[in-house]
This record gives structure tokens, C-alpha cells and sequence, in this order.
């Protein structure tokens, strides 16, 4: 332990002793006041939390991943350049521990800058809401500054369906394999469909098994539609009306109500929580008497938010997942120093991030199934050989890039969503764990077998 | 006598297979390979020796001869591409086996950023010394290279030289049984050669065994027991310095300064043996690493002061070995070891610059020079050079003491 903390504080005094650390303060506490004197918002309180919290907290996860990824590629592989590893590891310290222990020095190092400047952001939002006429600092309370799970109606199954109108179809038509392919695609587009848009002078019920939120409803506190719709004409700047109601034979209450909301965007709209019936579900109906079709997609077209807990505790998980994203940085530096000089290192590194920022691109590939684009008058792949080796690594190298972009901390604490304790589990799990594994693997056992004094060998 | 050194030499072949083997070389090759894998240089070529406990080894060699590469696999820095390497029954790559090491490089790898007393406390860490025993190692090793009085420095300010001293003291600061220096000595000053050179005679007086790479001829001779002579990655000679360096056909009798009278009957009987161009006589002379430092001794008594490292011949008190004992017995020891330094020093038995012949004029001077006592003529006056010469010396090396490092 004695071998592993002095590890440690070499990585320590080494950002304190070249001033790295002081560069990156001044930058992290420009990023988290500056911002806020230049960002645009919509004008109202919650709006412009929402976005000073994203923009600060989206700043400094870039400014310290660039850091951590520099300090990672340079630690270990300047260390070995110029010869200082050398000196270390003739002592009684296995190499695997040397290795852990500069990743345990940079996480721990990224986890005291990640503090401060959460420290300065939550200072800074408290501050300014202290600020805020009572009525606003209610809805913010309610809105941004809060901990709110959410209920989502789950996923149709739109599989018998699909089944059965492709069947009476293919009664009819005699088609090749891949026809029915695309054909079983398009069905599964229409079913779809009717799951999602509203036609003109139609209705649309969504059920939630509301149990959970019986607890919120006794404290007394609103609970939330988010809703969010798109039309048939999204360059026509208008809004549309909506007519609501809320409530069921078995609940307290019932309530309508009629207003006009754009399209394309989000809306929080507040309703009470007694609208919950006894067997613990909420009915929602909406009514379109628009002249043209909503629709409502799938995934975030309707939700219900209800107060689970604090911002705090909240805020403090967001960074948790933060930290751990940094972890991950400082473990794929590392593995790439482990056998690379520094700027090959730096540059190797770089390069995966911004792949990691490219998943659209694999997503697309994945969905179109094919990466190199299809012959549009024929609907076949234009190189179905580079295709076939092709996708399968865009499909697994999508799979790991998931399993450290499932989690969004910037986006849940802006909209006041919780963070549960799980969801850092699984976090900690998917993105340190495995992910740092791997590359705490590939690191450790190069490091191991490297000859640390290749790098010089005109001695004698 | 050649049959008595042969004896002699059976003996020392015989103690030696009865000692402890501390590091075991066989078959070492070390070949570079580029990029693609093919052989690009083959650094070590099946190289065997032995070092055992208690002894000064010393790899000697020119620049790029295989000696830094022999030890870097020795370390586990390398692999060998063949041949094996067994460090006290062990593999190199033995974590455990590595605190019974300290390793001093060519260069002084050290943390720029660190001070020196950090830098000690750090290395210590890793050796998982206890607090209290690391800080009392740390000021003791701090006094021994004479950096105490600049700790608080970052070492990426020092000299070269104070680089050296302080890898020196992180070679040392797990008071290692097997001790492998690369190049002590390079970039130290004359005293610091002498320190260190004395550091290692302590050393292996204390039982520790002491692996030496160094391409300085006189640094290998005045410590090594054994020593191996590497050209081109293979050993072309190995053995005792006085197997190596003996003039088996050549004897050298050295006395106190002889009456004319004397020196004339002893040179009257060797001559009726040996042909009178075949014999020498002269003074002995000292070498001029004695010379300088009796001038910095003589400098220093006149307190001139320095802003680079301070040496105060001191050792320190974990690697005497003699850290639990009384004043008393502290006393008794420095007498011991300050007689067994004189015994280790045989100053007299070096360079003998000049070759006179023997005529009578010359015997005429050397018997002259005995008419002054001995005991009032220091000896450095002894030195048998132009007056010139001396006076050229002494201003250059006195400014040398007085330049600030």
C-alpha cells in the first residue's frame, strides 16, 4: 500500500510542481462563471438554469477529459522516455502496481478538480435562485433544482401485428428472401405509426402503472407531463391546441383542459396528483382537433415526472458519473503510453474520442445495414463484401461505445431528472469497471513486458 | 616467487568456489532487433561470469562494448535474447529479490520536480521503509553526499555532479546487499571520485557486493577485486587485478631513502644478476588524485566557501553498520576503518612517471635528497616535477575550488 501511495503522490506532485493543475483551475473557474455571462437563454429562470447547468457541466467534462488524456499519455510514457521508470521499477514494486497506482493518482486528481468546480457551478445556481422571486424559485424547486423519476408507457408490441399483415400479404405476392426483408420493414413502420400519430378529430390514451407516485401525491406535490409532438408541417411557425383529460373512474378526481403548445419541443405541464386512480393508474387522453396529425414518437412524445428527491444529493450523482467517464480517460491514456511514445499516445487517444462522438455515424450504418450505401435504383449495397466485414465491428464497437454513452448525468441534471444509486452502480460497473478493464488490461500486461530500457541502449 | 604466486592464485580459485554466488551469468546474449524483427545489433555476445558475496566486480569496456546492457539485464530492464541470469538464486524480474538491490544509472534519472530530501523519501517508500527509519536514512544519506545544506533545491537545479550524489544516495537508501553502479563517478569532481571510491571500499568491507561498470581505468583498479574486460559485447579477459596486471618476470623493492653508500652495494649486487639497462630506480611519486586533494584539504582549512555540494567524509551511520554502538565503540571503529583506509591506499604503489637511468650522477641525487628528514618534508613537496608545473597546477586547481558550481 506503502508502494502504491507513493506512486500516487509522484503523480501528484508532479500536476502541482509543473503547474498543470493551477493552468487547469483558472481554466475549469473561467468556464464555470465566464459562461454564464455570455450563454443565451429564453428569458426565464428555468431556462437559463437548464442551460447553465448543461454548458458549465458540458465545458468542464471537456475540458478535464482533454487533461486527464494528455496527463495519462504523458505520466507514464514521458516517464519511460526519459528514463525515470527505470529507477522505479528496479525497486520491489511490481509493475501492475506502478500502472495503478498513476491511474489512481489521476482519478483521484480529476476527482478533487471535478469538486471544486461542481462546488463553484452548485454555489453559483444557488446563489442566483436565492435571487429569484418566490414564485420562480417555486418553479425551479419543482422543475430544475430537483430529483424527478419518470414513467413512460412501455413499448408496444408491435410484433403480431407486423406478423400478421405481412402473412395476408405474402398470400397475395410472391417475393424473394430480401424483398420480404424490406416489405416486413415497412409494415413495422406503419404499425408503428398508428401507435403514434393522433389523426384530425382523433384520441389518444396513455396508461401508467402509477404506484410509485402515490407518495408524491400524498406529500402534496405536482407531478408532470413532458410532452413533446411533431406535425406535418414544421415550417409553419404556429401552435396547435390540445385538449386534455386527465383521470379515470377510479381516481379522486378528473380534470380537462384546453391550451395551445408549439411543436417540436418539450412541455412540462403540471397536474395534480389526486387525477391518480385507487389501482394506481393515471389515464391520460389526448383529443386532436387540429386540422392536421400530431405525432406523439414512442420514445419521448409523452412521460410523467414525479419528485423522487433533492438536487443535491442529485448533483453529487451526476459528477459521480462524470468522475467515472475521467476514469475511463485516464485508463485509456494509459494503456495507449503503456507502448506508445507521447505523441503517438495523445494522438491514438484523441482519435477514439472523437469516434466515440461519431456514434451516429455507426448507429446509421447499423440501421441502414450497410456502411458503404446502397444502389438507390436497385436498393442493393454497393460493396456488400466490405459490408459483410464491415458491420459486424460497427455493431460491436457500437455495443462497447453504449456501455459508457448509456448514461447522459449533463442532460438528467438539467431537466431535474433523477440519478438513482443504480444507475451509479451500473455505471461504475459498464464504464470503469469493464471498460477500464479492458484497458487496464491491455496496459498493465504491455507494461509488464516491456524492455523499459529499449529506449536507450547505447549505454555501454 | 612464481611458484608462490601460483600457490597464492590456487587458493584464491579455491575460496572463491567456497563463497556465495550473489549474481550468475550463462550464456548472456543480447541482440537488438529493428522494427520488423530482424537483428540489428548484437550487444552481448554469450558472455558467463560469476560475482560473489562480499566482492568489487567490475565491468570494464569502451563505449557501446555491452557493459550497460549487461547490467540493464542484470536489473530486468531487458530481456536477454539467450542465456541465463540468476540474481541471489532468482530471476531478475523477482519483485522481491529487488529490495536487497540498489541501482545507481549512467544517468541521474531523477524527478526534476522533486527536491533532494524528496526524492530520498519517495525511493524509500518504495522500499517501504518506516517513516522514522526513512527520514533518519534520508539526513543521514543527505549528509554523506554533502547535500544537506541544499535540500530544499528541485534536483532539476542541480549540477551534474550534485545529481550524481544524489543518485548515489537513492542507490543506497534500502542499505542494498547487492550494489550495481554504472559509471559512479561520472561528473563528480576529484573528492567526489575519492568519497565514493571510499563509500564502496565501506561497502564491501560491510559484506555487500558490488557490481561496477565504468570505462575510467583508475576508478576500476583502485576498487575492483575482479574485474571482466568486454569489447565488442564478448569478455576478452576476466580475473583478480593482480592475475590481469602482474609483471610476473619483474620484482620492485621499495625502502626508505638509502645513504649513497648503500644505494651503491645494493645496486652493485643486483647488477652482478640482471644487465644495468634492465633496472630502474627513482622516487615514487603520488598520483595527482592524492595531489588535489591536499589542496582542497589545505582549502577548505582555510574555510572558502562553495555553493555546490559540501562533502563531509562522512558515511552514513546505517551503512557503517555501526548504528546501535557507544561513542566508545564509535571511536574505536573510526580508528579501525581510518587504519584500514591507509592499508587500502597504497599510494605508493603508482605511476611511476619517470624512467632514469642509472648513472652516477643521478644515484649522486637521490642519495642528495636524504640529508633533509623525511618527517618535516610534506608530501606533497615530494613530487618530482619542475617547480613550474606545481605553481600551474595549484592556480588551476585553486580556481576551480573557488568557481562557484
Amino acid at each position: 500500500m506503502q508502494r502504491l501511495y507513493a506512486i500516487i503522490w509522484l503523480t501528484w506532485k508532479a500536476a502541482f510542481r509543473f503547474r498543470l493543475i493551477w493552468v487547469i483551475s483558472v481554466l475549469l473557474l473561467a468556464s464555470v462563471v465566464l459562461l454564464p455571462l455570455i450563454i443565451k437563454h429564453d428569458g426565464t429562470a428555468r431556462g437559463f438554469t437548464q442551460i447553465l447547468l448543461t454548458y458549465t457541466l458540458s465545458s468542464v467534462t471537456a475540458l478535464l477529459g482533454m487533461a486527464t488524456l494528455w496527463l495519462a499519455c504523458g505520466t507514464l510514457s514521458r516517464d519511460i522516455e526519459e528514463c525515470q521508470m527505470q529507477l522505479i521499477a528496479v525497486k520491489p514494486i511490481p509493475r501492475w502496481q506502478i500502472w495503478i497506482g498513476k491511474w489512481l493518482g489521476l482519478v483521484s486528481l480529476n476527482a478533487l478538480l471535478l469538486a471544486l468546480s461542481g462546488a463553484c457551478i452548485y454555489g453559483l445556481l444557488m446563489y442566483r435562485s436565492s435571487h429569484l422571486s418566490p414564485k420562480e424559485q417555486e418553479i425551479l424547486k419543482n422543475e430544475v433544482l430537483v430529483a424527478r423519476s419518470s414513467l413512460k408507457e412501455p413499448p408496444p408490441d408491435i410484433k403480431p401485428d407486423v406478423d400478421r399483415i405481412l402473412e395476408s400479404k405474402l398470400k397475395t405476392m410472391s417475393l424473394t428472401p430480401d424483398e420480404i426483408k424490406d416489405l416486413r420493414k415497412q409494415i413495422e413502420q406503419q404499425v408503428l405509426a398508428v401507435h403514434q400519430i393522433v389523426p384530425k378529430d382523433y384520441r389518444r390514451e396513455w396508461v401508467f402503472d402509477a404506484s410509485r407516485v402515490l407518495k408524491t401525491a400524498k406529500s402534496g406535490r405536482p407531478i408532470y407531463m413532458r410532452i413533446k409532438f411533431y406535425t406535418a408541417q414544421p415550417d409553419i411557425p404556429t401552435t396547435y391546441l390540445c385538449i386534455w383529460r386527465i383521470g379515470s373512474d377510479k381516481s379522486p378526481r378528473i380534470i380537462e383542459f384546453e391550451q395551445r403548445l408549439a411543436g417540436e419541443t418539450f412541455h412540462e405541464i403540471p397536474i395534480p396528483a389526486d387525477v391518480i386512480g385507487s389501482d394506481g393508474k393515471l389515464v391520460i387522453n389526448f383529443i386532436n382537433r387540429n386540422p392536421v396529425a400530431l405525432l406523439f414518437p414512442i420514445d419521448e412524445g409523452m412521460e410523467i415526472l414525479y419528485y423522487e428527491g433533492g438536487f443535491t444529493l442529485n448533483f453529487i450523482r451526476g459528477l459521480l458519473i462524470i468522475l467515472f467517464w475521467l476514469a475511463l480517460l485516464a485508463a485509456m491514456g494509459l494503456a495507449a503510453s503503456s507502448f506508445l511514445s507521447f505523441p503517438v499516445a495523445a494522438f491514438a487517444t484523441m482519435s477514439i474520442m472523437i469516434l466515440f462522438f461519431s456514434s451516429g455515424i455507426f448507429r446509421s450504418a447499423i440501421e441502414e445495414q450497410t456502411v458503404m450505401g446502397v444502389d438507390h435504383e436497385t436498393g442493393k449495397p454497393n460493396y456488400p463484401l466490405i459490408d459483410s466485414i464491415m458491420l459486424p465491428v460497427f455493431k460491436v464497437v457500437f455495443k462497447i461505445m453504449n456501455l459508457a454513452q448509456a448514461f447522459s448525468p449533463v442532460d438528467n441534471l438539467s431537466s431535474g431528472r433523477t440519478i438513482s444509486w443504480t444507475d451509479i452502480g451500473i455505471a461504475f460497473g459498464q464504464v470503469v469497471v469493464i471498460l477500464g478493464g479492458i484497458f487496464a488490461l491491455i496496459g498493465i500486461i504491455t507494461f509488464t513486458r516491456r524492455e523499459l530500457a529499449a529506449v536507450q541502449t547505447t549505454g555501454g | 616467487m612464481i611458484a608462490q604466486d601460483q600457490i597464492l592464485e590456487k587458493e584464491e580459485s579455491k575460496a572463491q568456489e567456497t563463497k556465495e554466488v550473489v549474481v550468475s551469468v550463462r550464456g548472456l546474449t543480447k541482440i537488438f532487433k529493428d522494427f520488423w524483427g530482424r537483428p540489428k545489433a548484437k550487444a552481448v555476445d554469450n558472455v558467463d561470469f560469476d560475482v560473489y558475496k562480499g566482492e568489487v566486480f567490475g565491468l570494464l569496456g569502451p563505449n557501446g562494448s555491452g557493459k550497460s546492457t549487461t547490467i540493464k539485464m542484470l536489473l530486468g530492464l531487458l530481456n536477454p535474447t539467450k542465456g541465463k541470469i540468476e540474481i541471489m538464486g532468482h530471476s531478475p524480474k523477482n519483485v522481491a529479490i529487488k529490495s536487497r538491490i540498489g541501482y545507481l544509472p549512467e544517468e541521474s534519472y531523477l524527478y526534476r520536480y522533486l527536491d533532494s530530501r524528496e526524492t530520498l523519501e519517495f525511493f524509500g517508500r518504495l522500499f517501504q521503509l518506516s517513516e522514522p527509519e526513512r527520514k533518519k536514512r534520508t539526513e543521514q544519506l543527505l549528509e554523506m553526499v554533502g547535500l544537506s545544506g541544499v535540500w530544499n533545491r528541485p534536483v532539476g537545479e542541480f549540477s551534474k555532479g550534485m545529481q550524481r550524489r544524489i543518485g548515489i544516495a537513492q542507490a543506497l537508501i534500502n542499505d542494498p546487499d547487492l550494489i550495481i553502479l554504472d559509471e559512479p563517478t561520472s561528473g563528480l569532481d576529484p573528492i567526489g571520485c575519492r568519497e565514493v571510491k571510499d563509500l564502496i571500499l565501506t561497502l564491501a568491507k560491510r559484506g555487500k557486493t558490488i557490481i561496477l561498470s565504468s570505462h575510467l581505468l583508475a576508478d576500476v583498479e583502485d576498487v575492483c577485486d575482479r574485474v571482466v574486460i568486454y569489447y565488442g559485447g564478448k569478455i576478452h579477459a576476466m580475473g583478480t587485478l593482480k592475475e590481469l596486471l602482474s609483471e610476473r618476470d619483474m620484482i620492485r623493492i621499495t625502502t626508505p631513502l638509502l645513504s649513497k653508500e648503500t644505494l651503491k652495494k645494493v645496486i652493485e649486487i643486483i647488477r652482478a644478476d640482471v644487465g644495468e639497462d634492465k633496472i630502474k630506480i627513482d622516487h615514487p611519486t603520488q598520483n595527482l588524485e592524492s595531489y588535489f586533494l591536499e589542496v582542497v584539504r589545505k582549502a577548505r582549512e582555510q574555510a572558502i566557501e562553495t555553493s555546490g555540494a559540501v562533502s563531509q567524509n562522512v558515511i552514513a551511520e546505517y551503512l557503517r553498520g555501526d548504528a546501535e554502538t557507544s561513542p566508545e565503540e564509535k571511536t574505536e571503529k573510526l580508528l579501525e576503518k581510518l587504519a584500514f583506509k591507509k592499508e587500502e591506499k597504497p599510494e605508493e604503489k603508482k605511476e611511476e612517471k619517470e624512467e632514469p637511468k642509472i648513472d652516477e650522477s643521478k644515484l649522486e641525487a637521490l642519495a642528495t635528497t636524504s640529508v633533509k628528514p623525511q618527517e618535516e618534508q610534506p608530501q606533497v613537496k615530494q613530487v618530482q616535477k619542475p617547480e613550474v608545473d606545481l605553481e600551474k597546477v595549484n592556480e588551476k586547481l585553486s580556481s576551480l575550488i573557488n568557481k562557484p558550481k
